[in-house]
């Protein structure tokens, strides 16, 4: 008798610990739409994000340290105030060099500077495809290619 | 410092650790056919382990991704009602004098592997040193096979162990991770020539073979000697992880073309030149042909298979012993996935699936969020390897392919793989955790 209830008792569980791992994986897939929809939103804020350089070491400040600077197709860097990413340290030339986005991947190239670019610790002497991750260093201002 | 709570992560994780010591106690009424509690310390160890790890996680600010920890929680609980199901004597620990059943050293496992799990999370936030050492990363990659085989026992056929005292470690596991990291900071710093350059014989381009050089040889030597070792398992998974990292770094379908040729012709070699990879086709093929001797395993899985059915036999209730013996060799490793299937039925191997599939899913979201090249391929890397383990092992049980002995990773017995496999949730975290914050070295203001 008392075994004929704790079988009824164990068909009643087993139902039940199945229907729980449903619902488990029902949460899960709500979790993982909310996350996607707002994933498209960021996406949209953000259209033209082609890469951005974020500056890991800059003596005079100026980029400053630990920002990130986004990045148009084509962007100048030297100690000009007319280019694009304006770089202010003793090391860097007046136009030191120039950073690419050509078809699928970015470009640096040196532009005559006095003391030359470096992609990873290599000073470059013709124009260098980047990868995203790449540091690149120009005077004594270390900053990262990132997406 | 203001606490950030990780909400979504907390709301996933509570029905889990409540289903696993529900799946606990149904095992214990129907193999006791009383309501005794019997192992439910173990079940309640394994959510202490969970919930440990989720305030270790917020207490140390971790923004990472917040689905992994309870898909990874969802699949071993799975996994351990299973273990504790089964009986304890088929694999288990003893020494320094104490007596360890089988689901007791897995749960000891999981403590191990959640430790760690934790401390690559948070530690290794700036992931990106990995980087920089990674021709060590091979050479440590070599050093294990090499110990491999000098040292190695053979189970099985198949020469996978190394004995250090009180435990045995199968080296083939923190192998896949040290070569990941290694492919995947290769082709970071090689993805822009290998997409640009082309050498070009008449109307075909072929990739530029002088950057793949130290990559190919790397790979040539582990598939050589993974081959030497009979484990045709690993390194199905090792090539098909390789590939799928060319891939995804490249963006080229001719190497996946040429990867795949390459895999046939491979196979059919193997084939014709081992006598193992042979017997294990031969099985595949008609396992009925010699149903007590070579094919007993999958002719057992098979019924196992069929016996569970939609809803399956109940937690406790299928499993037909033979004697005093379980009749599917290695049920508790490479079997475990027919044992799940018996006993939840389609229903609960799904669920199971399921899990799997939102692992998979997310490890591809943080590799999309990841903001360098290194990051997103040791994301992709690492879920396609685990991913891919999954499918394999699987497939073999299902009859879909032909059956290779690995694991089935969080589910499955075994110290080796849920360790390897947790160190692999660890970096996942890592990299998800830049990914969301952006965060960067310490700028060097001096």
């Amino acid at each position: 008798m008392s075994g004929d209830i704790l079988r009824i008792l164990l068909l009643i569980l087993q139902l039940g610990f199945v229907a729980l791992l449903y619902v488990i994986l029902l949460r899960f897939a709500r979790t993982l739409l909310r996350d996607l929809r707002s994933a498209e939103q960021v996406q949209l804020a953000s259209r033209s994000g082609i890469g951005r350089l974020s500056v890991l070491e800059s003596p005079d400040d100026e980029p400053p340290a630990g920002t990130a600077i986004a990045l148009g197709p084509i962007n100048s860097i030297g100690r000009n105030v007319n280019n694009t990413i304006y770089v202010e340290d003793d090391f860097v030339s007046t136009n030191h060099a120039m950073l690419t986005f050509r078809g699928r991947s970015w470009f640096v190239e040196d532009q005559g500077s006095t003391n030359g670019t470096y992609v990873n610790g290599h000073r470059i002497d013709r124009a260098v495809a980047l990868s995203f991750g790449d540091e690149l260093t120009v005077g004594r201002v270390r900053m990262r290619l990132e997406r | 410092m203001r606490i950030t709570w990780r909400s979504a992560e907390l709301r996933l994780l509570v029905p889990i650790l409540f289903a696993v010591p529900l799946g606990f106690a149904i095992t214990n009424i129907a193999l006791t056919d009383t309501l005794d509690p019997g192992s439910m310390h173990l079940a309640l160890g394994y959510v202490g382990l969970f919930v440990v790890a989720h305030l270790a996680l917020v207490l140390f600010g971790h923004r990472g991704d917040q689905l992994i920890l309870p898909a990874v929680g969802a699949m071993g609980g799975i996994g351990l009602i299973m273990l504790n199901r089964l009986p304890q004597d088929l694999a288990g620990t003893s020494g320094f004098g104490v007596q360890l059943g089988m689901a007791e050293t897995q749960l000891l496992w999981f403590g191990v592997g959640m430790v760690l799990m934790v401390a690559v999370a948070v530690g290794l936030r700036d992931y990106g040193v990995l980087r920089h050492y990674k021709y060590s990363w091979a050479a440590i990659g070599i050093l294990l096979l090499a110990a491999t085989l000098l040292l190695g026992y053979e189970v099985n056929g198949a020469r996978l162990w190394i004995d250090l005292g009180p435990v045995s470690v199968q080296p083939g596991e923190p192998l896949k991770i040290v070569l990941v990291i290694f492919i995947a900071a290769y082709l970071a710093e090689t993805r822009t020539l290998l997409t640009s350059a082309t050498m070009r014989i008449g109307p075909v381009h072929f990739p530029p073979l002088p950057y793949f050089l130290p990559m190919l040889v790397l790979f040539g030597a582990v598939m050589l000697i993974v081959v030497r070792l009979n484990d045709l398992g690993t390194a199905l998974l090792f090539f098909g992880t390789f590939l799928t990292m060319l891939f995804v770094a490249t963006g080229r379908r001719s190497y996946v073309l040429i990867g795949l040729i390459l895999f046939v012709a491979g196979a059919f070699v193997a084939y014709r030149l081992f006598g193992h990879v042979q017997s294990r086709v031969d099985i595949w093929v008609d396992p009925f042909a010699d149903p007590l001797g070579r094919g007993f395993q999958p002719v057992r899985a098979l019924y196992a298979l069929g016996r569970g059915g939609l809803f399956g036999e109940g937690l406790g209730q299928g499993l037909v012993m033979l004697g005093s013996g379980l009749t599917i060799p290695y049920v508790h490793t490479d079997f475990i996935f027919t044992a799940i299937a018996e006993e939840l039925g389609l229903l609960g191997a799904f669920a199971l699936l399921g899990f799997a599939a939102v692992l998979v899913f997310r490890g591809l979201r943080i590799a999309t969020l990841a903001h360098e090249d290194f990051g997103a391929l040791l994301a992709v890397g690492l879920m396609t390897s685990l991913g891919l383990q999954a499918l394999i092992i699987i497939g073999g049980n299902t009859k879909l392919i032909p059956l290779t002995g690995i694991t089935l990773p969080f589910v499955s017995y075994g110290g080796s793989s849920i360790v390897a496999s947790f160190l692999m949730i660890g970096l996942l975290l890592a990299i998800s955790h830049r990914g969301v914050t952006g965060e960067q070295e310490a700028p060097n203001r001096s």
